[in-house]
């Protein structure tokens, strides 16, 4: 893993770049958060913890922070059940319509994300396809809610992250070899327990890569919550957008902001503890 | 604080000379960026007030930069403070305020934009006397499906009927929208907002339940237009544009309960790089001239108390003396110190009232 | 249907087993058929293996030979023909419920697994306890000498090693029929040959039915009892080392299994003649045809010494090559340059030496010519 000293100055273009674009917003934000933000929302250059403070004295902190792992953990994981056996299909056909199999799953990462939660709340909304079909049916007799509140950003959110769990997942399947699940046939075992003793395992890198990524896409997710979320969905992405953009309260959004950063990187951490560990 | 038309007698004879004055200064050369609201507002402002200023100012290139929300126009400004890319910015005064504060925006005198002379002198007050003042008012309404729901919305208490379960779209603070919607219902119920919300909450949790959605994107009007809600809340101005674009599938009411005012200001940036022409550009946007043709063009109220506008145009805006009767005065400038609580109050409150 | 094909198609010029014989084997493919597309890659291929047998499919790669396993192990389906064990039609049922133990060309040990967990799998399969899953795992692995090797990953095992817990972890499943497929190729010279006596050696214990995919001929003579040479999707020789070697049944065989010096023959009034030179042989058939010779089975000679009853054909000595356990004289003929063994403790020619070469007219074997 350790480049030679020779070529580390191949890294100094990536480096300026990453101090450039990352580094000094961080730092800007990091600033920010030390300012105070005065009572009808000017802010007040400062040195001060006060904003800090505010944030983990408040109870609706710990709310927003449960709310984001939450709906991050069922939308990733939503996301992994249905990729899951779509990744394996691309992964081992050699189907002639793979290519086109896989460039569909993977097209509506080139949607526009609004274009797509608009498409869901003609599919989700009280007259929405489904609706229609339920009240059609006689299965229900009124309207289900399905947007405008956590299933509806449960739903859109998980659909919007299928294309990254199908790449990750294609990406991560490297060691599955059908050999392997050959050998185990020939040792008696029937489908679905080669699945559950070789091909699982085997893809369990991969789960936990497109889980990774996933989950911290969702986290930073706001355009979904915010359109579909009705107003009842309350997320750290989405405070952070409406402390910075509504509220005009920047010293707060960038406390939030970091506070994000800082749960995700913790999270990171106990990932990469867990991977060594696992190794 | 909107006590404009009250002296528009007076104010109409002084208008004449003010404007000669502005264009005697007409070899003002130069660009000037105006920064204001996108879409249908543009679309309008630049029709009936930019296009006029630069016939008027031939010298004066003026760019129409559409600037988002006014807190994101807030943002730009304050990016840019110590180079300031922008000479003038129209933007809902909780901000302005904001920037007022912040040393972000200039003070002007009447000396230097004589249309100041003319305003309502609320409209002066809400830029503290010195800084940039009202330059619209709109109010808050709710806005109905016209062709579909019997009977029509008639008051602000109607929300609460049964028929209407699930079909309201209601902008929650932060949106001002809400703030607004507080003040109104805690006035139905008999309250006053200034002492206490309580009233406005207690009703309003008990709205929840029929409210499909608290963030209608992309606005209140399109969903009623889709046909996804049959009532939302509103701004007067574009809702009586769409209701004519849809000849009157939307329906406007003022409701008799009351109304609150929103208010644009028109601010000069500090250190902007075109000061004359942007004054002039301002002064221009506040006189007689430029305040009938927007008013009568998009019904937002005109703050200049010398203007006459049209009857027809007038009616459908606050300027009226009956519908002026049926607003709740509200200082902005107080509720966006007190915003957070009644965000606050309108999530675990209200909002949580109403299911997951 | 496809065993009135098979009885048409099949190829060998020698009759394969009679019928009783395939009744009575343990192992029997009838009419096996597999196609790609336009191309056939097993042609209804027919075998029997006897209980205990162990035999070889030898044959260039894209013969067929692994198509003909896979579908043997069901792991893929044939388009025609039966696969039977012990007279138990298997045609139509799954790998997993075959009973046949298949050892990879690239051994396919899970690599998440230990070696023990990796022996025990097939045993967990048949819901044996793990105590006895244990202790039968640590039998198969000291069967290929791999005791103390339990708790390894795959990974920290040389090929050989690998080689040899795939083969502990079919054999623990004592499998009706055992299938070896390449199993030889990725090791090096020396492990490959102390592989093929100790996998020979187990396989004649344990007497278990074996079907040996290679394309080594060293390999298929040395592991098997009886060699069925497979070329284009078809088996052109069933036979023991020593048939398959001394009475190629067909000049496609002749050329595969060991070395052999090709002559093409020319026809006049008298007979046939090598460049010139007459030649006598036995079982000559019609059109243009070749000599095939084994380098061992020709003697060196003076000019001098006569000929008697064998066939002579003069030349000069080359070269002579060293090829470690013995000799080869490369002699130019009127027929063309020759390969000859030299016998042990004989003298090699100084290279340009006029010699003669004396042969058997029985032990050359005469097919007719390919490209005519």
């Amino acid at each position: 893993m350790k480049a030679p000293a020779r070529i580390a100055w191949l890294a100094l273009p990536a480096g300026a770049v990453l101090a450039f674009v990352y580094v000094y917003p961080m730092l800007d934000l990091g600033r920010m958060s030390f300012n105070r933000t005065g009572p009808t929302g000017a802010m007040v250059p400062d040195w001060s913890l006060a904003i800090w403070r505010e944030l983990l004295a408040d109870p609706f902190t710990l709310e927003l922070t449960w709310n984001s792992i939450v709906l991050s953990a069922v939308a990733t994981t939503g996301a992994l059940l249905l990729a899951y056996p779509l990744a394996l299909f691309l992964f081992r056909t050699d189907s002639r319509w793979r290519g086109l199999i896989a460039a569909i799953a993977i097209t509506p990462m080139l949607v526009n994300g609004v274009a797509r939660v608009f498409g869901w709340l003609a599919i989700l909304g009280d007259r929405g396809l489904v609706n229609s079909i339920l009240l059609s049916a006689g299965l229900v007799d009124q309207p289900v809610r399905l947007v405008y509140n956590w299933t509806g950003v449960a739903i859109g959110l998980t659909e919007s992250l299928m294309p990254y769990m199908i790449l990750a997942l294609m990406a991560g399947f490297g060691r599955l070899d059908r050999t392997l699940e050959e050998a185990a046939a020939s040792l008696g075992a029937p489908p679905w327990r080669r699945f559950m003793r070789v091909t699982l395992p085997l893809s369990l890198p991969a789960i936990v890569l497109g889980w990774l990524l996933c989950f911290v896409l969702a986290m930073s997710a706001y355009i979904t919550p915010k359109l579909l979320g009705g107003g009842r969905v309350f997320l750290l992405a989405t405070e952070i957008f409406e402390l910075a953009v509504t509220n005009v309260n920047w010293p707060m959004a960038a406390a939030l902001a970091l506070y994000t950063l800082i749960l995700l990187l913790l999270f990171l951490a106990a990932y990469g503890a867990l991977a060594r560990r696992a190794a | 604080m909107t006590e404009f038309g009250r002296r528009t007698v007076l104010a109409g004879l002084l208008a004449a000379p003010a404007l000669r004055r502005a264009s005697a200064q007409a070899n003002i050369q130069g660009t000037i960026n105006l920064v204001a609201y996108a879409g249908i507002f543009q679309d309008n402002y630049t029709r009936t007030v930019v296009e006029p200023f630069k016939r008027r100012f031939p010298g004066v290139q003026v760019n129409y930069v559409p600037g988002g929300t006014s807190a994101q126009m807030l943002g730009t400004v304050r990016a840019q403070a110590r180079d300031p890319q922008v000479d003038v910015v129209l933007m809902d005064v909780t901000t302005s305020h904001i920037a007022n504060l912040e040393g972000l925006f200039d003070e002007i005198t009447p000396a230097e934009a004589p249309s100041l002379a003319e305003l309502d002198p609320a409209a002066r007050a809400v830029g503290l006397d010195k800084f940039g003042p009202a330059v619209t008012y709109d109010h808050l309404v709710l806005v109905y499906d016209a062709r579909d729901l019997r009977p029509p919305l008639a008051t602000l208490a109607d929300l609460w009927r049964p028929d209407l379960r699930g079909l309201l779209a209601i902008s929650a603070p932060p949106n001002i929208q809400g703030l607004a919607l507080t003040a109104m219902v805690e006035k139905m119920e008999g309250g006053d907002y200034t002492r206490s919300v309580d009233k406005a909450i207690a009703k309003l949790r008990t709205l929840a339940p029929s409210v499909q959605t608290f963030e209608p994107n992309p606005d209140g009007y399109s969903l009623i237009l889709n046909g996804v809600v049959r009532v939302a809340t509103g701004w007067n101005a574009r809702a009586q544009l769409y209701s004519d674009e849809t000849n009157g599938r939307l329906g406007v009411l003022l409701p008799p309960e009351g109304s609150v005012f929103q208010i644009n200001t028109i601010n000069l940036v500090k250190g902007s790089k075109n000061r004359p022409a942007a004054l002039a550009f301002l002064n221009y946007a506040l006189s007689q001239e430029a305040q009938k043709a927007f008013t009568e063009r998009m019904f937002y109220a005109p703050t200049n108390a010398a203007v006459r506008i049209e009857p027809a145009a007038l009616a459908r805006t606050a300027a009226t003396p009956a519908n002026r009767a049926r607003m709740i005065p509200v200082d902005w400038v107080g509720i966006a110190g007190i915003r957070d609580q009644w965000n606050n109050r309108w999530r675990r409150e209200i909002i949580a009232a109403s299911g997951r | 249907m496809e065993q009135s094909l098979a009885a048409r198609d099949h190829c060998g010029q020698r009759p394969l087993k009679q019928p009783s014989l395939a009744l009575m084997a343990h192992l029997v493919l009838t009419g096996l058929t597999k196609r790609y597309g336009q191309t056939v890659a097993v042609a209804s291929l027919d075998l029997a293996v006897e209980r205990g047998e162990s035999v070889a499919l030898l044959g260039p790669s894209g013969c067929g030979k692994t198509t003909t396993l896979r579908m043997l192990a069901g792991l893929i389906a044939p388009d025609a023909g039966r696969v039977t064990v012990a007279d138990q039609d298997l045609t139509q049922v799954p790998t997993h419920k075959r009973d046949m133990g298949y050892v990879f060309q690239s051994y396919a040990l899970f690599p998440h697994l230990d070696v023990a967990a990796n022996v025990a799998f097939g045993l967990a399969e048949r819901g044996i306890a793990r105590s006895e899953r244990d202790r039968r795992a640590r039998e198969a692995l000291a069967l290929v000498r791999l005791a103390g090797f339990e708790g390894r990953r795959p990974r920290e095992l040389s090929g050989g090693q690998q080689q040899r817990v795939a083969l502990a972890r079919a054999l623990v499943l004592r499998p009706q029929v055992l299938l070896l497929d390449e199993s030889l190729s990725n090791l090096d010279a020396r492990l490959r040959e102390s592989m093929r006596h100790e996998i020979r050696e187990i396989q004649r214990n344990l007497a278990i039915t074996t079907l040996f995919v290679t394309h080594d001929q060293t390999e298929a003579l040395t592991m098997c009892d009886r060699i069925a040479v497979m070329n284009r999707g078809r088996i052109e020789q069933i036979g023991t080392a020593r048939e398959i070697y001394d009475t190629p049944a067909t000049r496609f065989v002749a050329g595969f299994v060991g070395r052999i010096n090709t002559i093409p023959l020319a026809r006049d009034a008298t007979g046939l003649n090598a460049g010139g030179i007459a030649i006598r042989a036995h079982g000559v058939p019609d059109g243009p045809v070749d000599l095939f010779l084994r380098p061992q089975l020709v003697a060196l000679a003076a000019r001098s010494e006569p000929a008697g009853d064998a066939n002579r054909l003069e030349g000069v000595a080359a070269r002579t090559v060293f090829v470690g356990d013995r000799s080869e004289v490369l002699v130019d003929t009127a027929a063309g340059r020759l390969v000859v063994e030299l016998a042990p403790g004989a003298p090699a020619p100084a290279d340009g030496a006029e010699i003669a070469l004396l042969w058997a007219p029985e032990t050359g074997r005469v097919f007719a010519r390919e490209d005519a």
